[in-house]
């Protein structure tokens, strides 16, 4: 019997009331497919008075329905004895003796589970038209602490709330010799929303055997930004795991932040085998093509190359995986833009790349414009089964929920080894629209149109971290700005934070961009 | 309102209005329930509570905005002297050297293979003191940029101690300590079949030049490391060598006794010299044991006077000057001695000269 139950369920709970509490449930309150909800509109009507709505219950021993403004079901129960009722909007359970609603576990565990089911019929009719990142239909239920855990908390009343103006969430990190490129990216890493709430959420289960796990030392990370402490922390055990994970890395000597992420995010997603997910029979997914890591549900995306044959038109399609994408900078020694006229006179998200600066847009749109392969790059089609041209292009299948950008900034070909500091503006908010490969934007060949079907907010994202770069080629130093709380930014340099306002963030040279997916929300 | 029996199309647009209105009423209404339900579970199941925080935490964890602190208040650069614990060698380390030692610890530096063959070196021969002197440097060099300077750095510690067998083959920039540490690393090297010839500066390569053969392979570019009478080279070889590396008409002949007053023989009659002494068939040239006692001795004396005839010895093979024809090694010996001192020019001290030499006097 839970506290907050009362004892005349007891008269409920007898013969078959479980069967019966989940029928009411499945009928009458978590309808989940249409038909069901069509028949719950049109029987669902009070008795006495014939209203819809009025807070109508249902009496849990018969079939009555009466609304509770009215009093109407007051009255049922006071006649028929029938002390519980339901409440159809929302699945409380009213006892009329205690004149209150209660709580009693067995039946409300009854009431999750079919408002799980339900969730779930729902969430097929919803399905959005482009992408399958998003799990619609998984109910999210806050945490609820057990009776012990009350106890405890009432007992340690001093409490840390992450409030607008609150630093916890931000620590230093010491530089440990050249490792301000890590830094950075472990920052950027910490303020992930996803990633942070999976790891506060303790839901790392480890597998190995040794003490080398790089996502245990992920989550004692968390752990330390979480905190308060004030003092910088030194993030040495992470350094070593990393170099032992990754040889290639490892050296005294400068590293790039990108090669960083793309290793951590490696030995991470190595180590996370123990916490994919488990399909609904509660076996693994072992297939390698969609592990389930939380890394690779956050970052991994795929990219869609598309090889068109001039001759027959046949198109052959391979889709690589992406943790992020390397765009090229005007100024460096490639061209930037293709000779063709007049493909980019259109302006997208109110830009254009004729006037002003490069932004961010700009470099997107080279990357995924169709490229002609000359004639020294003849692939041989599938179609016309002969060499002929083709032309190639790059476009977005699945975009991830936190995209990463990395501007080429330092460029090694065989003539100059330099940095370009070309300045590239980017957007807050970014529209991935344009770069997405359906099968209309594809074929534009430049000309890009949104389409009306596709719902505004599928694609936006929202910038979340920047890492800068000072410095040349051989020594440099990298810094950058974080987001917390929604419009708070925040500059960290190794052991430094200070705050920071938005137009420090745009105006900075930017060299690797965080954004991810606004839209991506519990339900 | 039963809903089979209305008809939206016969409405005028007050009554849609008002029927949208009251629908939105509704939708208000059934939201701030749900609240209402959430708030009154909470407060009964006894977790309503657990969002209250005290005022003190609040007010200490508020986030600082002025110029000089960062947000929590403190101000910049006084975290200097952190220390961690390396999780490799358990031994406590600076934070801000920590990236290199790991990388020394865990064996993946550049140098860390030369260092750790070093090491396993001396400590099967010599003391543990170098060993000592190894970590040390790691903790002295505070340039943070370029790996170029921390080398350099290294290098001019470990100099320390002339004895170590860590000391760095370029010994070109050392000019004053090589007294008495060449010795050694000749001998070293020959650990291989042949010695790279590119590394190692013109004084080790004149000691060396003096005992072996030193005829550069074609295919593997190193020096040959057997005796001077080694019958895989001729002698035309040999020379072409000498002349090769240490400059036109040279010879790698050291005089140690001359090069106290540093002055220095002129390479192109060292040259000369040497092709002599090759001509004599042996290393250990003994037909020149009186005339080297006699030149050892008689070096600040007869430097002076000696200096224009002996220019005109000419030695045998190369004709410098007219030739005298004094055959006996013994004048050569001398007049090698005497030219050596002609030129006074400040060089490289030269190591003490093998055998042949201390019998001049």
């Amino acid at each position: 019997m839970s506290p907050a139950g009362c004892s005349h369920v007891n008269a409920y709970k007898v013969d078959n009331w479980r069967q019966n509490l989940r029928v009411i449930y499945q009928c009458f309150v978590w309808s989940g497919s249409a038909e069901a909800r069509r028949r719950k509109a049109k029987s669902c009507i009070c008795h006495m008075c014939g209203a819809h709505l009025n807070r109508l219950h249902s009496c849990l021993s018969c079939v009555f329905f009466g609304c509770f403004t009215k009093k109407h079901i007051h009255e049922h129960a006071k006649n028929k004895r029938h002390n519980l009722a339901i409440d159809l909007l929302y699945g409380g359970i009213y006892c009329f003796v205690c004149q209150d609603y209660i709580y009693d576990k067995e039946m409300e565990q009854i009431a999750k589970e079919e408002q799980r089911k339900a969730w779930k019929l729902q969430g097929t009719v919803f399905a959005f038209g482009y992408f399958s990142h998003t799990r619609v239909g998984e109910k999210y239920s806050t945490w609820e602490p057990t009776k012990r855990e009350l106890e405890l908390l009432r007992h340690n009343p001093k409490r840390r709330k992450i409030t607008t103006n609150c630093t916890i969430g931000l620590r230093g990190l010491i530089n440990l010799g050249n490792t301000c490129f890590m830094n950075c990216i472990v920052q950027a890493l910490t303020h992930t929303p996803l990633l942070r709430d999976f790891f506060l959420s303790d839901r790392h289960k480890c597998e190995m055997q040794s003490n080398s796990c790089l996502v245990c030392e992920m989550s004692q990370l968390f752990q330390e930004f979480y905190s308060g402490h004030r003092w910088p922390h030194i993030p040495f055990r992470l350094l070593h795991l990393v170099w032992t994970h990754a040889r290639h890395l490892a050296g005294y000597e400068q590293q790039d932040a990108h090669e960083f992420l793309i290793a951590a995010l490696d030995v991470l997603h190595r180590h996370c085998k123990g916490d994919t997910a488990r399909d609904d029979n509660g076996k693994k997914a072992n297939n390698p093509n969609h592990c389930s890591c939380i890394i690779d549900q956050i970052f991994t995306g795929g990219l869609q190359s598309d090889v068109t044959c001039q001759v027959c038109h046949g198109v052959s399609t391979t889709i690589d995986p992406f943790w992020d994408i390397s765009l090229d900078l005007p100024g460096s020694s490639t061209p930037f833009w293709p000779l063709s006229p007049g493909g980019d006179g259109s302006t997208v998200n109110g830009d254009s790349h004729l006037s002003g600066a490069t932004t961010l847009t700009d470099c997107l749109r080279r990357f995924t414009r169709p490229e002609h392969l000359g004639s020294s790059a003849k692939i041989k089609c599938g179609g016309c089964h002969s060499y002929q041209e083709s032309t190639k292009q790059l476009t977005m299948k699945k975009l991830p929920i936190v995209a990463c950008f990395h501007l080429k900034r330092f460029e090694h070909s065989a003539k100059l080894r330099r940095k370009i500091t070309t300045y590239v503006s980017f957007p807050l908010e970014l529209d991935m629209t344009p770069f997405i490969a359906s099968s209309k934007e594809s074929r534009m060949n430049g000309q890009y149109q949104q389409t009306v079907e596709v719902l505004n907010n599928d694609n936006k994202y929202s910038l979340f971290a920047v890492v800068n770069h000072q410095g040349t080629l051989e020594s440099g130093h990298y810094t950058s700005f974080i987001r917390q709380h929604k419009d708070q930014w925040f500059k960290c340099d190794d052991a430094i934070i200070t705050k920071a306002s938005i137009k420090d963030v745009l105006d900075s040279e930017g060299y690797y961009y965080y954004y991810y997916y606004y839209y991506y929300y519990y339900y | 309102m039963k809903m089979e029996d209305m008809s939206l199309s016969g409405l005028d647009n007050t009554k849609l209005e008002a029927l949208a209105q009251d629908i939105y009423s509704d939708l208000v209404e059934d939201a701030c329930l749900g609240l209402c339900f959430e708030v009154h579970r909470a407060v009964k199941q006894g977790y309503f509570f657990l969002d209250d925080t005290d005022q003190e935490s609040m007010k200490d964890f508020e986030i600082v905005d002025q110029p000089g602190v960062d947000i929590f208040g403190q101000v910049y650069n006084q975290w200097k002297n952190k220390e961690c614990v390396c999780p490799n060698c358990n031994r406590s380390i600076a934070a801000s050297r920590f990236a290199p030692h790991l990388e020394k610890c865990l064996g993946m530096g550049r140098n860390s293979s030369r260092i750790a063959n070093r090491r396993i070196a001396s400590s099967n021969n010599m003391n543990n003191k170098s060993e000592s002197d190894q970590e040390d440097n790691d903790d002295v060099n505070d340039n943070d940029w370029s790996y170029g300077s921390e080398k350099k750095a290294k290098k001019r510690k470990s100099d320390k101690n002339p004895n170590s067998p860590r000391r760095s083959k370029s010994v070109k920039h050392k000019n004053g300590e090589l007294s008495n540490s060449v010795n050694a690393d000749p001998y070293k090297y020959n650990y291989n079949t042949g010695i790279n010839y590119e590394t190692l500066g013109p004084d080790e390569l004149r000691s060396l030049l003096t005992t072996q053969c030193g005829v550069i392979s074609e295919h593997t570019k190193k020096m040959c490391t057997r005796s001077q009478r080694c019958p895989q080279h001729t002698d035309e070889q040999r020379r072409a060598v000498r002349v090769f590396l240490l400059g036109p008409s040279a010879s790698s002949l050291p005089d140690a006794d001359t090069m106290v007053e540093s002055d220095c023989y002129d390479a192109s009659d060292g040259q000369v010299l040497m092709s002599r002494l090759q001509w004599d068939g042996s290393s250990d040239i003994s037909p020149s044991d009186s005339a080297s006692s006699k030149a050892s001795t008689n070096n600040s004396d007869s430097k002076k006077p000696k200096k224009k005839k002996k220019m005109s010895l000419g030695l045998n093979s190369t004709g410098g000057g007219g030739g005298s024809g004094s055959g006996g090694g013994s004048s050569s010996q001398t007049s090698l001695v005497g030219l050596s001192n002609r030129k006074k020019k400040p060089k490289l001290p030269v190591p003490p000269a093998p055998s042949i030499y201390d019998n001049l006097n």
